[in-house]
């Protein structure tokens, strides 16, 4: 669509990649279909395509947010349900990037909205400062009814009731040996996963040494950067990926079949490194080979041919992660790897839809979040699962919260089927 | 009566109308006059189509076809039929029902959305007229629509006049989108069902893909037990196979019986032309357009007045015939109440309204509606009694 | 700059914007009404984005007695009224102006009744055209018209503008699939027409209501004929050298009495556009190509392409291509209804409805062409040939003024040259804004003039979406 945009605006390089999105905007609004906050709410103001005319008139006009561009934004899953839908190609994701972006330079949010981001943006990316705030949640727990009462209240409540109910998981075996072979990968080590269920990871480096892929550790890398990048803290969430950058180089020249991601969500920022430092001479390069490597576990083992595994009786209902299927468009692998390992997969009606998890969606909407997630357990209960198979650990959290079917990441599933122990919730299905 | 007036074009016509509106003397519209008070009883002198014929445009790869209003009907049939194509809403034909003689027109389907049993699967007259032209109270000529079927230009007032029963104007030419005739035609019957039973097992039989063209019951009489149709239409090896689907479908209603393809096609011009309720024993004849869920209550309500019934249409059309004496001004209540559109077809009672009236809401509605054809009131007083 | 005027606004109406809001407010939630500038932005326009207005308000009613309530207020206090449904509209259906409030169905989104012994579904009409078949696809049925944009388009919009799509072919338009509605009139008054019996006797109200462009009318909920979903279907793809080899396939394919569920035509760039999007095997090599989808058995489905594939050959079919999973053959219809989006990635456009004889394709694909090569610019065509409604999409650059006034007029001569072949200016997507000033073309005064009496016995004062559908001179009545 027409745009109006001043070449003292275009010289700016966010801008710049904008307007071309607009441009290939052709307000037909498939998209408003596929979003969720638009199937909830009937609004197109919480649509993408309402959201894109929202940023479009921010933009164009140079203005700063205000309070109701920012409620709609805010409540953007960045799901990216509507980039799979778009027939045009438009890249909502850069585009609400650049909004939140935009959004963290020019509006001040209220106190208790500030404290919360800082909070999360301090915590979250941090595995040992994650770790300690879950000890004190748990005994924050009983406070809970007191919190909901304050400003945000609902919020700190939300992020209460998403700390795991007992202790906090260990892994169930060392992590074997590295192995000496000509393909070697980077496992993303991460952030709160590592902290909520460091048993992914685990089964995901077993999995790949049984079938002969070396696994090389990476010190100094962390979190991805995803969590602070969808505050719109831009200048923190490049700081993340650098260091991953760095922490991956040395292994990178040495020869790397590729670095290999058991969280989607993590996925889909680490693939965008790319366009993200695109303006950084000195990493624009790197960050380009490092998002090429990418990949997300699923997707590497899929081009491994593995063998038919033995058939088990067991349901397992794939839920797609928004990342996974949209972000990446990693739709069939998974699937396909689970039906080779011998369980009966079904799709969940309605799988294009998100859970409502999104990072730290469910903390700061709770309202939506929790919506959806009813949504998505009622779908998923459709199919009668024994259980639930996910690939990013934020959508487990989520869904774990409304019912009592196990959910495990599928590298679990896969790990079991391929001669490694049975994974704890199975073992206490039967 | 008198000999009515019957222009000899479009232009005469609207002559002639124009006259009529500053003589504010309304005008009773005909065409082959076969169809007798089926939209209401009017009075008005009598203005005649019959003169307006000719087929004026037939596109056989085009599937449409235009008439004067006045063309019988007959005559567009056996154009079509020349060229394998047929109008597929299979126009009954009133003459047998009510004893009329004449020669339907063309007009006068379109006038009175005449559909037959096709109905139920591929739409009614109202659903293939894509084009009309037509006189309106002011003595202009009017088109809307046109010769192609998509076309949403304009209000469509081709679905309004569809049916209107010629109380908005004259028509004087319709365009008609027309159907390959099938290859061949199977008529299947399950006996002996109730009247209950036949519209569970034509809704069974209509929600199954096997594409059944036309599904009707006839009831029970004292010489003849219930017969319940379905009619399936196409290539030969297309209707065989499934023919054989749908046996093992209603297997719980009974062994599907086929019918030898002429008696198939001597029946359902027999159910299309209502028939059965031809002759003196029936005092009244109403139409009921309803629902086939609440066909059940509809048919209670008959066997309760003693009346004797058809199905067509999968139960969503009932015909019921009343004996002297029954009270039909009753029976038209109940059904009305019972979620029923009834209309009078045929009746010796001339007291009695031919349709049940519309909500007032939508009869001012409609009103408003018709003076904008006809500020004067010219044409059809009468018709349409309690909807216009 | 944009040539469609829109008539001037109404200032008097403008200076008691806040006693209007706050009159609304009165009528519905907080955040079922929206007001501030910004807020109204994403509803100044539709999927016609050369033309933008901002509007006084936005109401988004939870029921029909909101709506109810919302226009006897407008009526009352003299304030015109904009329907909206999706906001899908091609012509520019749903665009409003300053002085006038937009009442938009997208909340009213629910299936209230799904009666399988009568073949319907009752639902509320904000409802997606997609989300009806998806509600009634577990039971073996489907919801049969289907334009292109119903993953997203509402049932109110598609019977606003008596939508069709690539089936209608076979089953009908918007109107033929619709029993009943409920209808908010102007002032206020709820009104049911039709009902869940087909043909309701009376005057036929329920026919008029659909395509009448939300001029007469609100309709906030409708009961829909279902139709079951045959036991399969296939679709084929046809290559040919030439787009006249393509007519004359369809001409013929009708004319020996089979009457396939769709057949849709496609030009070389609109196979380029679409493949690049649907990676759905459209052949490349190509100038014209036709999707034409057959329904029934296998056996059925077989028995039907070999007689389709026997009458292409005669027409110098090149490549033939019958679709082998229902993977591809959701790959091949994503393409087609994906055109026009896709066609986004390369250029701006406008599409074009007009609808021709389906004899007369040949020469109206040479002599558009010929209309758009004469302004400079390029034309991509999709089209549904089995009924002749053409979708020609006219490219250009939207931040060139002169190339927009030039795509205009291109589709301005071409609409003029359906009607003149015996055709007309839209077959489905309604005339809107877009196409209001062309009335003329296709209707002489006397026509146009009865349209606006029926329009009047609605809505005297003009308040129902009044910039569209008729020419702004002549309003008199």
């Amino acid at each position: 669509m027409q745009t109006r945009f001043s070449p003292e605006q275009l010289a700016d390089s966010h801008t710049r990649e904008s307007e071309k999105i607009l441009r290939s905007c052709v307000h037909c609004g498939f998209c408003t279909a596929t979003c969720p906050t638009y199937l909830l709410e009937g609004d197109e103001r919480d649509s993408p395509r309402g959201r894109i005319y929202l940023i479009k008139d921010m933009l164009e006009n140079d203005k700063p947010a205000n309070t109701e561009v920012v409620t709609h934004i805010d409540r953007c899953l960045s799901c990216l349900s509507c980039m799979t839908t778009c027939p045009s190609g438009v890249h909502y994701m850069h585009l609400v990037d650049h909004a939140r972006a935009h959004i963290e330079k020019t509006y001040k949010r209220p106190w208790h909205d500030r404290l919360i981001r800082s909070m999360l943006a301090a915590i979250l990316p941090y595995p040992n400062r994650f770790r300690l705030a879950l000890t004190l949640g748990r005994l924050g727990r009983p406070f809970a009814p007191l919190l909901a009462a304050l400003p945000g209240g609902d919020r700190l409540k939300a992020m209460l009731s998403l700390i795991p109910k007992g202790g906090l998981p260990q892994t169930s075996s060392d992590e074997p040996a590295a192995i000496q072979s000509s393909r070697q990968v980077a496992i993303l080590g991460g952030c709160a996963q590592s902290v909520l269920d460091p048993e992914i990871n685990a089964a995901t480096n077993r999995l790949l040494a049984r079938f002969g892929i070396g696994v090389v550790f990476s010190p100094g890398e962390g979190c991805c950067g995803a969590l602070v990048h969808h505050m719109g803290q831009e200048d923190n969430a490049l700081g993340f990926a650098r260091r991953n950058i760095d922490a991956w180089w040395p292994l990178i020249e040495n020869g790397l079949d590729a670095i290999i991601i058991t969280a989607s969500g993590c996925g889909t920022t680490i693939k965008d490194y790319g366009f993200m430092l695109r303006d950084d001479p000195s990493y624009a390069q790197k960050a380009s080979r490092v998002s090429a490597l990418s990949k997300d576990i699923t997707e590497y083992l899929d081009t491994l041919d593995l063998p038919a595994a033995e058939p088990k009786s067991m349901v397992v209902a794939y839920h797609s992660a928004c990342s996974m299927q949209h972000g990446q468009q990693i739709k069939d692998q998974p699937k396909r790897l689970l039906k080779n390992a011998g369980f009966t997969v079904r799709d969940v009606p309605e799988g294009h839809i998100c859970c409502g998890s999104a990072g730290t969606y469910n903390i700061l909407q709770p309202d939506f979040a929790t919506r959806l997630r009813e949504r998505k357990i009622k779908n998923i209960m459709r199919t009668t699962p024994d259980i639930i198979a996910a690939g990013n650990i934020g959508c487990m959290t989520q869904i774990a919260q409304g019912t009592d079917i196990p959910i495990l990441h599928t590298a679990l599933l896969l790990d079991w089927a391929y001669g490694g122990p049975e994974p704890t919730a199975i073992r206490s299905l039967s | 009566m008198n000999a009515p007036a019957a222009p000899q074009s479009e232009d005469e016509l609207a002559a002639l109308i124009d006259k009529a509106v500053s003589d504010r003397a309304p005008l009773s519209i005909v065409g082959g006059r076969t169809r007798g008070s089926i939209g209401g009883r009017g009075n008005g002198a009598p203005l005649s189509t019959r003169a307006l014929t000719g087929i004026t445009l037939y596109e056989p790869a085009e599937m449409v076809i235009s008439a004067r209003a006045g063309t019988p009907l007959a005559e567009i049939e056996s154009a079509l039929a020349t060229k394998g194509q047929m109008l597929p809403f299979e126009p009954m034909d009133h003459r047998a029902l009510l004893g009329t003689t004449g020669t339907p027109t063309i007009g006068a389907i379109a006038a009175g959305n005449i559909s037959g049993p096709r109905r139920v699967s591929i739409g009614a007259a109202r659903d293939h007229l894509i084009g009309v032209r037509l006189v309106n109270g002011y003595g202009d000529i009017i088109k809307s629509g046109g010769r192609v079927m998509k076309n949403v230009t304009g209000l469509d007032l081709v679905k309004l006049s569809a049916g209107a029963f010629g109380t908005l104007g004259v028509l004087t030419e319709v365009t008609f989108k027309v159907l390959p005739r099938p290859e061949t035609a199977m008529t299947l019957s399950l006996d002996g069902l109730s009247a209950q039973n036949a519209v569970s097992a034509m809704a069974e039989a209509l929600a199954t893909p096997f594409e059944i063209s036309a599904a009707a019951h006839v009831s029970a009489n004292a010489s003849a037990p219930s017969l319940t149709f379905l009619r399936l239409e196409g290539f030969s090896e297309s209707c065989t196979y499934r023919a054989e689907r749908l046996s093992k479908h209603l297997d719980n209603f009974g062994t599907l019986r086929l019918l030898e393809i002429d008696e198939g096609t001597a029946l359902w011009q027999r159910i299309r032309d209502a028939e059965d309720f031809a002759g003196s024993d029936f005092a009244t004849v109403l139409r009921v357009h309803v629902a086939p869920s609440k066909a059940g209550a509809i048919v209670d309500i008959a066997h309760a007045n003693k009346a004797s019934i058809m199905l067509d249409w999968g139960g969503g059309l009932i015909w019921l015939g009343l004996a002297q004496g029954a009270d039909a001004s009753e029976t038209i209540q109940r059904i009305s109440e019972a979620g029923g559109h009834p209309m009078i077809v045929k009746s010796a009672v001339v007291t009695l309204p031919v349709l049940t009236p519309a909500s007032p809401a939508i009869a001012a509605l409609a009103r408003k509606v018709k003076h904008a054809f006809d500020p004067h009131g010219i044409f059809n007083p009468g018709l349409l009694a309690g909807h216009i | 700059m944009s040539a469609i005027a829109f008539p001037a606004p109404d200032n008097t109406i403008i200076v008691r914007r806040d006693e209007i809001i706050a009159g609304l407010a009165r009528l519905v939630e907080p955040e079922c009404l929206v007001t501030g500038d910004d807020e109204m932005r994403p509803f100044e326009t539709d999927a016609l984005t050369a033309y933008r207005r901002m509007p006084l308000a936005v109401v988004l009613p939870r029921s029909t007695q909101e709506v109810s309530a919302v226009l006897r207020y407008c009526h009352d206090a003299g304030v015109n009224v904009i329907p909206r449904g999706a906001g899908t509209s091609l012509a520019g259906g749903a665009i409003p102006q300053e002085d006038a409030v937009v009442i938009g169905i997208s909340k009213l989104n629910k299936v209230l009744d799904f009666n399988i012994a009568n073949r319907t579904i009752t639902v509320e009409a904000g409802i997606t055209n997609l989300a009806v078949s998806a509600a009634v696809a577990p039971e073996g049925f489907f919801y049969a018209p289907d334009p292109s944009s119903q993953l997203a388009c509402t049932i109110g919009g598609n019977i606003g503008m008596n939508s069709g799509g690539a089936h209608c072919l076979k089953y009908g338009v918007t109107s033929n699939n619709v029993l009943g509605v409920k209808v908010v009139l102007i002032d206020g008054t709820i009104i049911d027409l039709g009902g869940d019996a087909m043909d309701v006797p009376g005057l036929n109200l329920l026919g008029l209501m659909i395509g009448s462009e939300g001029q007469l009318g609100i309709v906030t909920e409708a009961i829909l004929r279902i139709i079951p979903t045959a036991e399969g279907a296939r679709p084929v793809l046809f290559g040919f050298d030439s787009s006249e080899d393509a007519g004359a396939c369809v001409a013929a394919i009708i004319a020996a009495g089979i009457v396939p569920v769709a057949m849709e035509f496609m030009d070389k760039p609109a196979i380029e556009i679409c493949e690049a999007f649907a990676k759905a095997g459209y052949p490349l090599d190509v100038e014209a190509m036709l999707i034409i989808e057959v329904e029934g058995s296998e056996a059925e489905i077989d028995a039907s392409l070999a007689r389709i594939v026997a009458i292409a050959r005669q027409h110098g079919v090149r490549v033939v291509k019958e679709s082998k999973s229902a993977i591809e053959t959701a790959q091949i219809w994503k393409g087609r209804k994906s055109a026009f989006g896709a066609t986004g990635r390369v250029a701006d456009y406008i599409c074009m409805d007009g609808t021709i004889p389906t004899g007369q394709l040949p020469y109206v694909l040479k002599r558009m062409s010929e209309i758009v090569a004469g302004y400079g610019l390029r034309v991509a065509n999709v089209f549904h040939a089995g009924d002749g409604n053409l979708h020609p999409l006219i490219l250009f650059n939207a931040n060139d003024p002169t190339e927009q006034a030039k795509a205009e007029s291109a589709g301005n001569d071409i609409l003029k040259l359906c009607v003149e072949v015996g055709g007309c200016l839209t077959g489905e997507h309604g005339v809107g804004i877009e196409k209001r000033d062309l009335m003329g073309v296709q209707f002489n005064a006397a026509d146009l003039n009865q349209q606006l009496r029926v329009r009047a016995a609605f809505d005297a004062d003009w308040r129902l979406n009044p910039a569209k559908v008729f020419p702004l001179e002549g309003r008199t009545s």
